[in-house]
């Protein structure tokens, strides 16, 4: 079992790994014990917040971790088997140095890893992580004798969590929502608490179900259809699916209409904020519907790389009202800076509420446009070269071009991003505009300078080698 | 083999000797063990109150889980109480982090089997075996165990201990009770048993503290001092001290001196065999003779095994024993379950004083006394099997030996007394223990032994 640990399970926002192939509880014990030396010595703290989600290998894990870290002298409050929200809310409520959970969010179940956040909630930036990382590559951890080794404190996730949602939201109606927690860590806290807060809630996949076996863990809308089904045949008023740990949330309107996350965040911004002044933030893959509907409202949107970290530590430094990410995360900073999705459907009932409008109407309200998001076949070695120098390229013959995440250049009628896949060898295009023709016109225009740009380096390869 | 079990489970110093590397892999290969006869073990875990048992506890839990066993965490707990749940809630295995009375930079690892006795050698070795042969099998994914907490333990115990006793008479008696814990995991039940049994209790140490700042843990006289004023001084009707993990308990009487563990024993062993009108008791050669003096007045019969309180257990389940225990302190009651329990022998004595009626130091005047003397003599480890060869040989020519008994060493019976010669199993000494009658005869015996095994050393 002491095979070397492999530098990839460590990404740029958190660790996954396939079970006892890439990780295991003798790796997590490592994380453990690098993790309390990082807390230690570059954080200068004591007490790391830790849970688990409800996947079957995430005990053994946990406590593998938790062993690593109090060897270390390091304390832990140990949340136990958990939503997302519920140990983040804990964690920050305990202030504890660092907040971690163990998860592989929406993968499927084979996999699992570890997510870090600071203890006010915001996410763990890339370079700390890869000084945890490291740590554990060097095997470079620091021991503590028999008298300093760390406690474990149990704590209770679920009666302070609960009693905050139910403190912060009334409803007036009695409002039906489809509930699809896809048997995953949501099945913790969210039937409950709807239920305490006066809702008719009709579960889908709403009992533990740690294999993950109705449906998978990703709320894409391939795997919504009974969510989909469910919503029309009870005429709810709106339907919800999480992710594997419940840190995205999906909406889904009264006549079965699956909303982006642009539409979701549209719809809160619009509705759901008290104040029509300061900033929402949005990812550079987030529609321009975004900026169009709520700029005029009052509110100046601005864009940001993409990554959930990015969001929670935008949103602190700006002040935000609201953070919108394309892949569902969502933040309302006036309840957490961290990406909670049970906070999404209650904002939005909460709307319903009090609107008197049935959902589907919010959503047309706003225009949809046609989108295209296309992926280019680009060897890992050379794809963020090609990236960098479309960055240049692109930068000298458009002003406008936004070379913070990848390169999105901004038209009138449409917009197009170019980003190199974290994760696979692969070039992602991303396309919005007006009409299909536009679309079609900025994708392949596009489409044309990438591909020139990858034969460029790759001839140029061919010459260094000979 | 390098063995890892000495004969009290896995012990060392924390983060040296013992530390989490080691218990996630013993966690890894018993669950290996485990899953080779049950499809999906249960494992009840729990710890005394050291600092470091969160940190072994939570290694040894993963392993166990990452080989597809079901984890029950019982919390902290004495080690009787784990092993009372093990047989009462039929648990596949029982896991306790403790390293009992060593001092606190120490902790361990001990099992039971399913019926809550102490993990026999065969089950020990075949884990070293998988331990050091690296031959975890760790399960898939989806066969990973669950993870559960269970806060019953203690009440279960306690129950269990006020159903084998005579609870009405003991409560008519308020006794005075000094309560000892040692700030060890007796905290959690001593008290409440104490108090739910009628007693004026005065605690000492109570406060569970992996430091251990009252007191050492062994409860040894020089370790017992306070409880023994204490005592004296508050007219109380006797004292209790238990160690680290509350196996084992020691007793003080009303005028606050300190009773040996053969005393003690001979006092409970007297009582059972007296009421139940004989039957087996068993008990480590190295008990005083005292304990068979009261068990034949009272038609019963002694079976001695080696040293190690498993080995007792195990003797006593297959006799059918009424009784059995050792000179430490440890007593085991065999219709409650199989192992050393401190609770139980605490409300056994108070059972004891509410049907005599008379103050405990009475009760251990009748008990017979000799003079016993216990040294060690340095020896290599590598000579211990040829020393104890050449003395069996040399012990043919000895005309004053009237008998010769191999369980455990070489123990011989002489006129008014007896030596035992025995290799210690962990540290590289000899040990020899003799008993008379008079102090006198008892030095004497001591002399020549320690002579004899001296020059044999020599002679190597």
């Amino acid at each position: 079992m002491n095979q070397p640990i492999s530098k990839h399970i460590f990404r740029a926002y958190d660790i996954r790994g396939l079970y006892n192939k890439d990780i295991s509880p003798d790796v997590f014990y490592k994380i453990g014990l690098a993790a309390g030396t990082y807390v230690k010595h570059s954080m200068h703290g004591t007490q790391i917040s830790v849970g688990s989600d409800i996947r079957q290998s995430s005990q053994s894990l946990v406590h593998a971790f938790i062993a690593g870290v109090t060897a270390t002298g390091v304390h832990i409050y140990h949340t136990g088997t958990t939503s997302f929200g519920q140990t983040l809310f804990t964690g920050v409520a305990l202030h504890a140095d660092l907040i971690t959970f163990v998860t592989a969010s929406h993968l499927p179940p084979e996999w699992n890893g570890l997510k870090f956040y600071y203890g006010d909630g915001v996410g763990f930036p890339e370079e700390n992580l890869m000084a945890i990382r490291d740590l554990v590559l060097h095997d470079s951890f620091e021991l503590v004798p028999w008298n300093h080794i760390g406690q474990v404190t149990s704590v209770d996730a679920k009666s302070g969590y609960k009693h905050f949602f139910t403190s912060q939201f009334k409803f007036k109606k009695k409002l039906t929502i489809a509930l699809d927690c896809g048997g995953a860590s949501m099945t913790l806290s969210a039937p409950e608490i709807f239920t305490a807060l006066g809702f008719q809630v009709i579960p889908v996949y709403c009992d533990p179900d740690p294999t993950f076996s109705k449906r998978p863990s990703d709320p894409k809308p391939k795997n919504l259809t009974t969510l989909v089904q469910t919503v029309k045949k009870n005429n709810s008023d709106l339907g919800v699916a999480f992710d594997g740990d419940g840190d995205r949330a999906v909406i889904v309107d009264n006549i079965g209409q699956i909303l982006t996350a642009d539409q979701t965040g549209i719809i809160l911004g619009k509705y759901g904020l008290k104040k029509k002044k300061g900033t929402i933030i949005v990812n550079v893959e987030c529609s321009k519907s975004v900026k169009e509907q709520l700029e005029p409202l009052g509110y100046s949107v601005k864009q940001i790389p993409v990554g959930h970290t990015f969001l929670t530590l935008e949103a602190k430094q700006t002040h935000a009202l609201l953070g919108i990410e394309s892949s569902g995360h969502f933040i309302i900073p006036e309840y957490f800076l961290f990406d909670d999705a049970l906070v999404i459907p209650l904002k939005i009932a909460q709307i319903l509420d009090r609107v008197k409008k049935p959902l589907h109407d919010l959503v047309m309200e706003s225009p949809s446009y046609p989108t295209k998001k296309e992926e280019i076949e680009c060897a890992d070695n050379i794809k963020f070269e090609v990236i960098q120098q479309l960055k240049q390229k692109l930068s000298k013959e458009y002003t406008q071009a936004n070379t913070m995440d990848g390169v999105r250049v901004d038209f009138e009628e449409g917009w197009v991003l170019i980003r190199a896949s974290n994760t696979s060898p692969i070039i992602r295009l991303t396309t919005e505009a007006d009409t299909t023709t536009i679309l079609q016109d900025l994708s392949s225009q596009f489409m044309k300078i990438t591909q020139e740009i990858i034969q460029q380096i790759k001839t140029k390869l061919r010459k260094d080698v000979k | 083999m390098t063995r890892l079990f000495g004969t009290n489970g896995i012990r060392g110093v924390v983060n040296k000797d013992m530390n989490s590397t080691l218990a996630l892999q013993i966690g890894q290969a018993w669950g290996t063990y485990l899953k080779k006869t049950i499809l999906r073990p249960k494992c009840a875990i729990g710890t005394d109150a050291r600092l470091s048992n969160h940190m072994l506890k939570s290694a040894v839990t993963a392993g166990l889980l990452s080989t597809g066993c079901d984890v029950i965490d019982i919390g902290l707990v004495p080690t009787p109480t784990l092993q009372y749940a093990v047989k009462e809630k039929r648990f596949d295995t029982g896991v306790i982090i403790t390293a009992s009375h060593n001092p606190p930079q120490f902790n361990g690892i001990k099992g039971t089997a399913h019926d809550g006795t102490e993990l026999t050698k065969d089950v020990e070795e075949a884990i070293e075996k998988i331990y050091f042969s690296q031959q975890a099998v760790l399960s898939e994914w989806k066969d990973v165990g669950s993870y559960s907490t269970w806060d019953g333990a203690i009440e279960l115990y306690i129950n269990g201990i006020l159903s084998h006793i005579d609870i009405t008479s003991i409560k008519k008696q308020q006794f005075h009770v000094v309560l000892d814990c040692g700030n060890g995991a007796g905290s959690f039940v001593a008290p409440i048993l104490l108090k739910k049994l009628g007693c004026i209790v005065t605690e000492l140490n109570c406060e569970p503290d992996g430091t251990f700042p009252g007191r050492h843990s062994e409860p040894i006289p020089e370790n017992l001092t306070m409880l023994m004023k204490v005592v004296s001084e508050n007219g109380a009707s006797f004292g209790v001290g238990l160690d680290g993990d509350a196996d084992r308990a020691i007793f003080i009487d009303e005028h606050g001196s300190y009773i040996w563990g053969d005393k003690s024993l001979s006092l409970v062993g007297k009582y059972i065999t007296k009421k139940k009108k004989g039957g087996v008791t068993v008990t480590p050669v190295t008990t005083s003779t005292c304990f068979e003096d009261v068990i034949r007045q009272n038609k019963g019969s002694v079976i001695y095994t080696k040293v190690g309180s498993p080995i007792v257990a195990r003797a006593m389940k297959e006799n059918n024993a009424v009784f059995g225990g050792e000179e430490n302190g440890g007593l085991i009651f065999p219709e409650f379950q199989y192992c050393r329990d401190s609770a139980m022998s605490l409300a056994k004595i108070l059972e004891i004083l509410a049907t005599e009626k008379r103050p405990l130091s009475e009760l251990i005047m009748e008990i017979p006394s000799y003079e016993i003397l216990k040294t060690k003599i340095a020896c290599p480890n590598e000579k211990k099997e040829q020393i104890m060869n050449l003395l069996v040989e040399e012990m043919k020519t000895h005309n004053e030996i009237s008998d010769i008994d191999r369980t455990d060493g070489l123990k011989l019976y002489m006129k008014n007394g007896w030596v035992l010669m025995r290799p210690s199993g962990t540290e590289p000494i000899f040990r020899v223990y003799v008993e008379a009658k008079e102090k006198r005869r008892v030095e004497q015996i001591t002399i020549f032994y320690k002579n004899l095994v001296e020059s044999i050393i020599q002679r190597l």
